[in-house]
């Protein structure tokens, strides 16, 4: 009974220290960004941002999706000689302009806004681990519409991963599930509508920029939770936290489970291009923090050009450069891992903790930071579960 | 009117005085303190026990997941999972096919509030076999079909998909959540630590002489409060020190008071109510009726809380889902927060024998969520979920914005 006792306490003592340490850490964050907002931001904050929006939309977002449009296109068009005669040599032709794709494809994950958003560009086209068993059953049917959310991970590059890579050990044997085996028609169509799907999806989002989303983008202002600036900061967040951190590194690390799920790493099938995705998306992130216009190297209005005008110090140094330093340090851990996650996971997990707790840093500063001398609100919570 | 004020003067002293009169004398000897563990012996021997409300919240948790077994469930397969029959193989596990306790049986069936209100038990109960048959008349032939206004189906919810009727609605969820109203809930507050069934026939001569049941180690009066504890602990990992694990351990009543004590808003209400049901376990014990029914009055009070915070707060989250342009994105919490209202009509005054929300109250918030327009969740305005949440904070000393935060 007495044990009992010093159980519960020693459980409640831990409770409310851990609460403790947490309500210390909060007041000081609190002091912290108070401090710091009440020079600058809200008497004058006169940042040009309608120029950043600008800068985002005409240098880098519509260029990075009018060169993934380009790469879909080409993929489409190998999809259709493969179809026509699917040899070994297409087959490998096919699966290079597929992996071209899907390194572009790393460049426009992250705007998820406007016609992105309406169409879930990024859960129609990167949702993994795909299924395989419910592939299988839709190309035995026949019976399939990539438009039914329940679909997402059956589609886009995760499939096309397996179609290409995961069918067979060698190409040849690949070739044969298109070529001898009784249902080769259904392989085929399944094949020709993934890259068909792919690439409607990217035409629809890339002209919706182009046919007028960008001025009403450039035009929308506001400093309120539907201004162009806020939701964007929000996707972008949004996107480092859960696709890049937790999808590519995180989950198949096992930071979010009892164990390590290697099956659950980026192109499983193809295996040795996991590496090249996410450092594909570091750069993408880091050149979208800076400005940098996606073909060249100038750069304009952005994250770091406000955080600097807003004069935003963390324990006495640039938030901007704080941000940037680290996505130095995150890509050069990314950069120790295996070219193949899987084997990096089987054989020095570490390494691949090590990587995301640098990943995890960076979520801070912008998260927390970044956010709060934007006076931007975080706009999603982490769902319950069910 | 004077006369009548200054005669109500008197009974109230009057009441005063015999209240304190009471309190001054005998109880001092049988003191009771809070116990460490909900773990309670005679002879050395356990004399705590609540197999029946395990077997219900497996039950529930089995039914409630079959509602989107699309591939095998049908409607009469739901329907007798909901209403077992010991022997029937209706479940996964060979103990609850074995065993004679099922959920309907205890759908609002508790004896304070419908006893003699059987016409509105009937009614509820028909409302669950309703969604059971919803499901699958209404959901089952568009599982492959994309949800629009007025026709059921799925919809996309981040990276889930969701299965909607005509108006958002997803029944799975709305029964799960009236079910943890309507069993759990129910069943704890009105039934088992109801003075009526705590102090049913001898059960206090029983009690105060150690009189124990028939071949049991427990005094009819310490079961029927085990029962009440076992619907929130029944399944929990430790339930002799369940709140190391609160909100793990089902999808029902467990789960929610474990998220509302998330919220920093609320952050003593597991312990709260953890340390109301322990206690009032050791009065029972300890022969002392005062303090046993001041627990019941903790625990009433909390568990209408948590059923009322965690309502808002989802209807909260759809909101704020829908204003920012992710309309269906929000049915998901507004088919939770659906189930939570629902539930309301099983919460208590702690203070007294009656329910906070009535039957028409309830009727009436239900009604604005899903019939204040057309086609329910998918044109449902930002105010109206404003309105309800407003409308059920009233009832209680929190916030509404205190209830969202989290």
């Amino acid at each position: 009974m007495l044990a009992g006792w010093f159980f519960l306490i020693k459980i409640l003592t831990m409770k409310f220290l851990k609460i403790g340490i947490l309500l210390a850490i909060v007041a000081a964050s609190i002091a912290a960004c108070s401090s710091d907002s009440d020079s600058p931001e809200e008497t004058n904050d006169t940042f040009d941002r309608g120029a950043m929006l600008a800068n985002w939309a005409d240098n880098i977002i519509i260029p990075a999706y009018s060169s993934f449009n380009s790469k879909v296109v080409e993929m489409e068009s190998a999809t259709t000689i493969f179809n026509a005669m699917p040899t070994v040599e297409n087959l490998q032709s096919l699966r290079s302009f597929w992996k071209e794709a899907y390194v572009s494809f790393q460049n426009v994950s992250m705007f998820e806004i406007g016609k992105a958003e309406e169409v879930r560009f990024r859960n129609r086209l990167n949702v993994y681990p795909t299924n395989v068993a419910q592939i299988e059953d839709f190309i035995a049917t026949g019976n399939y519409d990539f438009a039914l959310p329940s679909t997402i991970d059956k589609q886009g590059f995760p499939a096309l991963d397996y179609m290409l890579n995961g069918l067979a050990e060698t190409d040849a044997e690949i070739v044969t599930f298109y070529t001898l085996n009784s249902n080769a028609e259904g392989y085929k169509n399944y094949l020709k509508t993934l890259s068909q799907t792919i690439s409607s999806l990217s035409n629809e989002v890339l002209t919706s920029w182009t046919g007028g989303y960008r001025d009403t983008f450039v035009a929308n202002t506001s400093s309120s939770a539907s201004g162009a600036v806020d939701k964007l900061t929000n996707d972008y967040i949004f996107y480092f936290e859960k696709a890049l951190r937790a999808g590519k590194v995180g989950i198949p690390a096992g930071i979010f489970s009892s164990g390590t799920l290697p099956q659950n790493v980026e192109a499983f099938y193809k295996k040795d291009i996991s590496k090249e995705l996410l450092l594909e998306a570091i750069d993408a992130s880091v050149n979208f923090f800076n400005g940098r216009s996606f073909n060249g190297n100038s750069t304009g209005q952005s994250f770091k050009t406000y955080l600097d005008y807003l004069n935003t110090i963390k324990n006495g140094e640039n938030l901007s450069a704080l941000i940037n330093n680290q996505f130095a340090v995150a890509k050069n851990k990314a950069n120790e891992l295996n070219v193949n996650f899987i084997q990096q996971i089987e054989t020095d997990n570490t390494k691949m903790l090590a990587s995301y707790d640098e990943l995890q840093r960076l979520v801070v500063l912008m998260k927390v930071d970044m956010v709060q001398a934007f006076d931007v609100t975080i706009d999603y919570v982490d769902a319950d579960g069910d | 009117m004077k006369n009548l004020l200054s005669a109500t003067l008197v009974i109230s002293a009057l009441v005063f005085v015999s209240c304190s009169s009471d309190d001054d004398q005998p109880i001092v000897q049988n003191t009771v303190e809070v116990p460490s563990t909900y773990k309670f012996m005679r002879d050395s021997e356990s004399t705590v026990n609540f197999d029946g409300q395990t077997t219900r919240i497996l039950m529930a948790g089995q039914t409630a997941n079959a509602f989107t077994d699309f591939d095998n469930a049908t409607e009469s397969s739901l329907l007798a999972m909901f209403n077992h029959q010991a022997g029937n193989i209706d479940f996964t596990e060979a103990d609850l096919n074995a065993s004679d306790k099922n959920l309907r049986s205890k759908t609002a069936a508790s004896y304070d509030y419908f006893f003699t209100n059987t016409s509105e038990s009937a009614e509820i109960k028909a409302t669950f076999e309703n969604y059971i048959s919803s499901q699958v008349n209404e959901v089952f032939p568009n599982i492959m079909v994309v949800a629009t206004p007025g026709t059921p189906g799925q919809i996309a919810d981040g990276t889930r998909t969701r299965y909607v009727s005509a108006k958002g609605l997803e029944y799975n969820q709305a029964f799960a959540k009236s079910l943890l109203g309507a069993v759990m809930a129910d069943q704890i507050l009105n039934n088992y630590l109801s003075a009526a069934v705590l102090d049913d026939g001898n059960n206090r001569e029983n009690n105060d002489n150690g009189i124990t049941e028939e071949n049991k180690s427990y005094t009819t009066m310490e079961h029927k409060w085990d029962e009440a504890y076992g619907y929130l602990y029944g399944t929990s990992a430790n339930p002799e020190n369940p709140n190391l694990t609160i909100g793990e351990d089902d999808k029902f009543l467990n789960e929610y008071v474990g998220r509302v004590n998330d919220d920093p808003d609320f952050s003593t209400i597991a312990a709260d109510i953890w340390d109301a049901f322990k206690l009032g376990r050791a009065a029972i014990v300890a022969k002392n009726y005062e303090v046993r029914d001041e627990q019941v009055a903790i625990i009433r009070e909390k568990i209408s809380e948590v059923i009322a915070v965690r309502g808002i707060y989802y209807l909260q989250a759809g909101k704020n889902k829908i204003v920012d342009g992710d309309r269906q994105g929000a049915f998901h919490a507004l088919s939770e927060a659906y189930g939570f209202v629902y539930s309301l009509r099983f919460t208590r005054k702690s203070d007294n024998s009656t329910p906070l929300f009535t039957k028409t109250e309830v009727d009436a918030l239900l009604n604005m969520l899903m019939n204040s327009s057309n086609n329910g969740f998918w044109d449902i305005a930002p105010e109206t979920l404003d309105a309800v949440s407003e409308a059920m904070a009233a009832k209680f000393d929190f916030t509404v914005s205190e209830a969202a935060s989290l």
